[in-house]
């Protein structure tokens, strides 16, 4: 393919392949991103209600504690309650409702244990500097932040005060921090979420499920943490990509937090995406490879369609060239016609009065009789040259006649016959005696024959032979043109037909020649072929039907 | 017999002069002119038994003063003279009344066969009934 079908592909394709995969890949990519987005969308307010839910939760957990401890506060006297026994028996009767109570006590304003229920060794325990007896005493209820406290265990206290100063007393209760971080835990989504709470400070008040252990501070970014419940994406300290549902509880310092992992949650989604990505691409490759084998069709077809037309533009050309040639021939004969004629009637004229007793009398009477007869002579040469002239001339316009092939190639012989001459080349002729006359076009015959011989003369250069030969065979005719040049090469026997195929130097030839004698062959119903080897020469062979074989076209 | 009165348009004057005198040399009494203005023009005033009338003339050309001559002067016979490939306008000439065409260059035997051929043809015509002739 050349060049110019070259680029001309690359611009179809490029365009088609613009025009087909651009709105499709548009659709494509669209299509992924507004699943993706909506699907993070539903997780993010799935989350958020999850966090709104349980820190509701949450808050009426530590709430109903707290009311549960001002009741008992209220429910006695202070006496009554710190009788031996009561408390106990109280604490009992909380725990089998599975109150999560680990231990149960009332301490004085002095932050001294007045009485304790409970597994722990706390009667004697001090709680005066403690946070939070301080804010339980300055607020009336308090829940502590999860401490280790004396006992070594993680717990947080529930504690409402009773009375004022100096009377006041403190009815306190530890509430069991798994029971806390089970309730939490319920918020883990899938195999990789967690759930938690953290201070004000970031420290943990329940243990998260990866990265940390309960009352180290974590890695949150709380200040960013507004007072409703938010849902934020943020990078983990392990480099995990989170969606992380930040809720604090109601009247408290503490946040719960919910972690998920998006690509878990959006696992289906991916999988749609990685289907839709895999249908896009293999889509694209059937459509790119089947518009590019479309484009090279219909590119092939318009360079078939090319080559054609400036075949016969080419054709054309050299039949428009060849007529006003023969128009020019023609007006040259008739101008050299008449005065040739006037010469010749001049002569005839003093032939005619030269009568015997000039030609006796004079000295050069003789010599003037053969003179005359001489430019008679040679008048009748320059009209065989007009006439010939003039035949080509006429013969420019397409028509048919019964034509004996080894005429037209006489013809052709005799205009030729000069150059090889002049060239040194030796032309032998070899014809058939009894050659059938046949109906073909003489003039575009003329042309084929003079075209192959003036190939044949260029091939064998200075001192070469060119053989014309004609014989009958079957139905056909055949005159061959054999050279004993260089030959042609193989890798141009494809080629030499084509229209400005040529190896002659720039100017020298137009490329025509074969090209067009090929297809008036054609068109003459017969055909133009070739053998050679290169090296030994090469030899063109006409062939024409004896019958009609001319193709239908007109009058022609 | 009278001598057969011969007119010959040729633009070429040389031509022209050489074969008059030609003719005349062989007992034709032979007239020349160059152009077809001055062939009718001639006919007007002298008899003229054949025309020879070469198809290229300035001016008027050869095809036209035929049309002419048949139309005014119908007994007078034309020979014409046409150019090598010119076989078409030759054609023309006879559907159009001439006796001959003859393809330049003529041997002077050959149209002296023809002018006699042409002046037999127009004197057995003269005997025919005139309906015959009417078509011109």
């Amino acid at each position: 393919m050349k060049r110019t079908y070259r680029q001309l592909m690359r611009r179809m394709l490029s365009s088609a392949w613009a025009v087909s995969l651009v709105p499709l890949w548009v659709l494509g990519a669209l299509i992924y991103f507004y699943f993706s987005a909506a699907q993070e969308e539903h997780l993010r307010s799935e989350l958020k209600n999850m966090a709104a839910n349980r820190v509701n939760a949450l808050g009426i957990f530590l709430d109903e504690r707290t009311t549960m401890l001002e009741v008992l506060a209220h429910s006695a006297p202070l006496p009554e309650l710190t009788k031996p026994g009561t408390l106990e028996s109280l604490f009992r009767l909380l725990n089998r409702r599975q109150w999560s109570f680990v231990d149960l006590g009332i301490i004085d304003t002095d932050g001294k244990h007045l009485v304790y229920t409970g597994a722990y060794p706390l009667q004697h325990q001090q709680y005066q500097e403690t946070k939070w007896f301080q804010q339980t005493m300055l607020r009336g209820a308090y829940v502590s932040d999860v401490f280790l406290g004396f006992r070594e265990s993680p717990h947080f206290v529930v504690a409402v005060r009773k009375g004022d100063s100096p009377d006041a007393w403190i009815l306190r209760a530890t509430i069991d921090s798994d029971v806390f971080t089970w309730l939490v835990r319920t918020a883990q989504l899938g195999q990789r979420g967690d759930a938690y709470i953290v201070n004000r400070e970031g420290k943990y008040q329940t243990p998260p499920r990866f990265g940390g252990e309960i009352l180290t501070v974590s890695d949150l970014d709380l200040k960013k943490a507004p007072r409703e419940i938010s849902v934020v994406e943020r990078v983990a300290d392990d480099g995990r990509h989170l969606l992380t549902a930040f809720a604090w509880l109601p009247k408290r310092d503490w946040i719960l937090v919910i972690d998920q992992d998006p690509e878990e949650a959006l696992g289906a989604l991916r999988l749609a995406q990685k289907a839709e990505l895999a249908i896009l691409i293999l889509g694209s490759i059937l459509l790119a490879v089947s518009i590019f084998f479309l484009v090279r069709v219909v590119v092939q077809r318009v360079e078939a369609k090319d080559k054609e037309r400036a075949n016969l533009d080419a054709q054309l050309a050299h039949t428009s060239r060849l007529v006003s040639l023969g128009r020019m021939a023609a007006g040259v004969a008739h101008e050299i016609n008449n005065p040739v004629a006037a010469i010749s009637e001049l002569a005839g004229l003093n032939e005619d009065l030269m009568d015997e007793d000039f030609v006796k009398n004079q000295p050069h009477g003789k010599l003037f009789k053969e003179n005359l007869s001489k430019i008679q002579h040679h008048v009748e040469r320059v009209h065989n040259v007009t006439h010939r002239m003039l035949g080509f001339a006429r013969r420019m316009e397409p028509r048919l006649d019964m034509v004996n092939v080894n005429d037209v190639v006489n013809e052709a012989f005799f205009f030729l016959e000069r150059e090889a001459g002049f060239r040194r080349i030796k032309i032998t002729r070899e014809l058939e005696a009894n050659m059938p006359e046949i109906k073909t076009d003489q003039a575009q015959l003329q042309q084929v024959f003079m075209n192959l011989l003036s190939n044949a003369l260029d091939a064998v250069g200075e001192g070469g032979r060119v053989g014309i030969e004609s014989r009958e065979e079957g139905d056909f005719v055949l005159v061959m043109i054999k050279d004993n040049g260089s030959g042609i090469p193989a890798e141009f026997q494809d080629s030499i037909f084509d229209p400005f195929f040529t190896t002659k130097a720039p100017g020298k030839g137009t490329g025509l020649g074969l090209s067009i004698s090929h297809s008036i062959m054609q068109n003459l119903g017969g055909a133009l072929t070739f053998e050679s080897v290169p090296g030994w020469g090469a030899n063109f062979i006409v062939r024409l039907p004896k019958g009609p074989g001319l193709r239908e076209k007109g009058d022609l | 017999m009278d001598p057969i009165i011969v007119l010959v348009v040729d633009d070429e004057e040389d031509f022209l002069n050489a074969l008059v005198t030609r003719l005349k040399l062989r007992d034709l009494k032979a007239h020349g002119v160059t152009t077809g203005e001055e062939a009718l023009e001639f006919l007007e005033q002298q008899p003229v038994d054949v025309v020879v009338l070469d198809i290229k003339l300035p001016g008027m050309d050869g095809l036209k003063v035929l049309k002419h001559i048949k139309k005014k002067h119908s007994r007078i016979e034309v020979v014409m003279l046409t150019g090598h490939g010119e076989t078409e306008s030759g054609m023309e000439g006879l559907s159009l009344g001439a006796f001959a065409y003859l393809v330049k260059p003529v041997k002077l035997e050959e149209l002296i066969a023809h002018i006699q051929e042409a002046h037999k043809w127009k004197i057995f015509d003269r005997r025919v009934p005139e309906s015959d002739s009417d078509e011109s």
